[in-house]
């Protein structure tokens, strides 16, 4: 989707429909960015490790990140107002820079990444799993934040 | 201080020709291999393969890791997905040297740990002679 566009001189219309299909291209986003496979990681492609993938359901929300190999006592979750923070280590001491790699494809090192959550937790009630290498933390939504389902009365 | 860590993206890995049940997409675990004193030691990340679900085969010389990611919970709207989640699977062709009998694995944390031993070499021998003083009269 290019930033700017040129607007058709002179068609009173222009504008109403170049509107219209500026809400189609950011449906289409979004469209793409829920829907698609791994082809589609790249569009929303942090660039700061760790990766993490944000769901949610009535009443929380879940975060999860894969950290294989990280001690649970060098991971840091905080968080503050609307805003988590991730910090950690990882460390492969296992082999050092002396020995004779056949494959080195494993990285090491800290990591640090803070994200806006989309809506207010209860901070009280954030619980945190390590399990397998995989980081999961599930915030419960705070009360303004839950969908409230209307009953609708007939007569 | 440790490095920064950058962003590595999981390699997406199709097997053989056959197509999967699954539109689930498959992983090559990142590994570390290297020489140690009595053989070879082979470290691969796969996280979120618990070790039930982790297994291993030896065949022809080749061994195949795969290991199977449960899906997320049934119920939950993914705002956001920076990385795919899926199966692993990744092959390494063995070497003749190494002792097929006495490879070792364990999983812990999402990175399995493989040590694979060579084949302990010969041992020089000394072959006695027998003459004909040893022969009982």
């Amino acid at each position: 989707m290019s930033l700017f566009r040129v607007l058709p001189k002179g068609d009173r219309f222009g504008l109403p429909f170049w509107e219209l299909e500026k809400m189609r291209d950011h449906m289409e986003t979004i469209y793409n960015a829920l829907a698609g496979g791994v082809s589609q990681i790249r569009k929303n492609y942090t660039g700061v490790f760790p990766l993490v993938n944000l769901a949610e359901d009535d009443e929380h929300l879940y975060l999860t990140a894969e950290l294989p190999g990280v001690a649970a006592d060098h991971l840091e979750v905080s968080v503050k107002a609307d805003t988590l923070s991730l910090r950690g280590e990882i460390r492969h001491s296992e082999a050092g820079d002396e020995v004779n790699y056949h494959r080195r494809e494993r990285e090491s090192g800290s990591f640090r990444r803070t994200l806006a959550l989309p809506v207010k937790v209860d901070m009280e009630r954030i619980d945190a799993t390590f399990k397998n290498g995989v980081l999961t933390v599930t915030m419960p939504k705070a009360t303004e934040a839950k969908a409230h389902h209307i009953a609708i009365k007939t007569e | 201080m440790s490095p920064e860590l950058n962003v590595r993206e999981k390699q997406e890995v199709t097997v053989g020709t056959a197509e999967t049940t699954s539109d689930r997409p498959m992983f090559s675990p990142v590994v570390d291999i290297w020489e140690t004193e009595t053989g070879l030691m082979l470290m691969a990340d796969m996280p979120g393969v618990a070790p039930e679900d982790l297994s291993l085969d030896l065949q022809d010389n080749t061994l195949t890791l795969s290991g199977r990611v449960s899906p997320p919970p049934e119920g939950r709207k993914i705002l956001s997905r920076e990385f795919g989640v899926g199966n692993f699977y990744r092959q390494f062709s063995l070497a003749d040297n190494i002792d097929q009998a006495s490879i070792t694995a364990a999983l812990k944390d999402g990175v399995l740990k493989l040590e694979l031993p060579r084949v302990a070499p010969a041992q020089p021998r000394k072959i006695e002679i027998k003459t004909d003083e040893t022969k009982p009269a």
